[in-house]
């Protein structure tokens, strides 16, 4: 049987990839604290296979193809194509781990989901920053799930749920001697391409981490449904950590770094979810 | 207003660096292969945020105005300028 070792979440703006090397000390050393945090838990947690969800930025998937979840069950992936990450991230193919993301899929249409599947996905900023921040270098095989975020219609936030929880099914039953980690990558409140673009909602993103940290599901469910659409278009990737969050047992996080950064246009969050 | 099929096919396609420069190069040529209306036409031209923004995801916004080498300041100065009610036109 396979073990999740660790359930975690990071956020991911461009920009920390595009502008790294421009940023003040100040924004560089608060930014570091969460990606280094997220890090060494993972690094202490000894994955050998990371699950990490992402959204697609257009990389993928676009209007006449749009799947709602994409599990990769390839035994290589495409690093991003993205110029500003090829100038930082030096990994140009990132090693998937084929038995596990059939697994997946296979568990998840037994369990009457039906995801996409894509035997070779471009894993882009979403996926690789918090990756290249966190010092994953290189990383340990990656499934990557890949959730639609960008544009709707997407998935409520108890469907995001159950999915959580059918990962953790399809982990605990892998028949593999294998440790997996968790890795949820978006939010927290961010607007790109909008007139929001540069808010960000530290009200919504602090009572976000509130009910995180309490870990109850209905009223998760109850809060996000209703204010979700008020945290711009970006707060949508917070729709990952729902499924890291029952993946983890719905018992609450502890929450490693929190700060809005207006260089990045994101509330940039960081957390490692409790598992007993 | 409806989602412009074309319109955002043009802004995602123009993440291959290959069809970006044929576009900067000869953009009446890339154009042709996009259903475009002259609407849509009239403000590619002069990167019109009020007629493009309603009709395309905005993350496909913002990568057609980064393309177009629009900085940010300037880019967020004219979705701040847009109606509230942009998005139903």
């Amino acid at each position: 049987m396979a073990d999740l070792v660790g359930v975690f979440a990071a956020s991911h703006a461009p920009l920390v990839a595009r502008d790294w090397d421009n940023f003040s000390p100040s924004v560089r050393e608060g930014l570091a604290v969460g990606y280094d945090k997220v890090g060494a838990r993972l690094k202490a947690a000894a994955p050998d296979v990371i699950l990490e969800i992402a959204t697609d930025h257009w990389v993928n998937f676009f209007l006449d193809n749009l799947p709602s979840v994409c599990i990769g069950i390839g035994a290589e992936n495409d690093g991003p194509p993205e110029p500003f990450m090829r100038r930082v991230y030096p990994y140009p193919t990132l090693i998937g781990h084929a038995g596990l993301g059939r697994h997946l899929a296979e568990t998840a249409l037994a369990d009457d989901f039906e995801p996409a599947v894509s035997h070779r996905l471009t894993l882009d900023h979403g996926f690789c920053i918090p990756l290249w921040r966190a010092g994953l270098t290189p990383p340990p095989p990656i499934v990557p799930v890949l959730v639609n975020e960008i544009e709707p219609p997407m998935l409520s936030v108890r469907r995001c749920l159950e999915w959580g929880r059918l990962i953790a099914r399809a982990i605990d039953t892998y028949p593999e001697n294998i440790r997996v980690a968790i890795l949820a990558s978006g939010g927290l409140s961010h607007s790109i391409g909008e007139p929001s673009m540069g808010a960000i909602e530290v009200e919504f993103d602090e009572e976000s981490i509130r009910l995180f940290d309490a870990g109850a599901e209905q009223p998760m469910i109850d809060y996000f449904e209703a204010k979700l659409p008020g945290a711009g278009n970006g707060g949508h990737e917070v729709r990952s950590w729902f499924i890291a969050h029952a993946a983890a047992g719905s018992r609450g996080f502890e929450l490693l770094d929190y700060r809005p950064v207006p260089e990045v246009y994101v509330g940039c969050g960081f957390a490692s979810w409790r598992m007993e | 207003m409806a989602t412009d099929y074309w319109l955002s096919k043009l802004m995602y396609d123009l993440q291959d660096p290959a069809l970006r420069a044929a576009y900067r190069a000869d953009r009446a040529t890339v154009l042709a292969k996009y259903k475009l209306d002259d609407a849509v036409l009239r403000a590619l031209e002069t990167h019109d945020i009020a007629v493009l923004a309603p009709r395309v995801n905005a993350y496909l916004l913002r990568f057609y105005y980064q393309y177009s080498e629009v900085k940010d300041p300037e880019f967020i100065a004219g979705l701040r300028a847009l109606p509230k009610d942009y998005l139903n036109g």
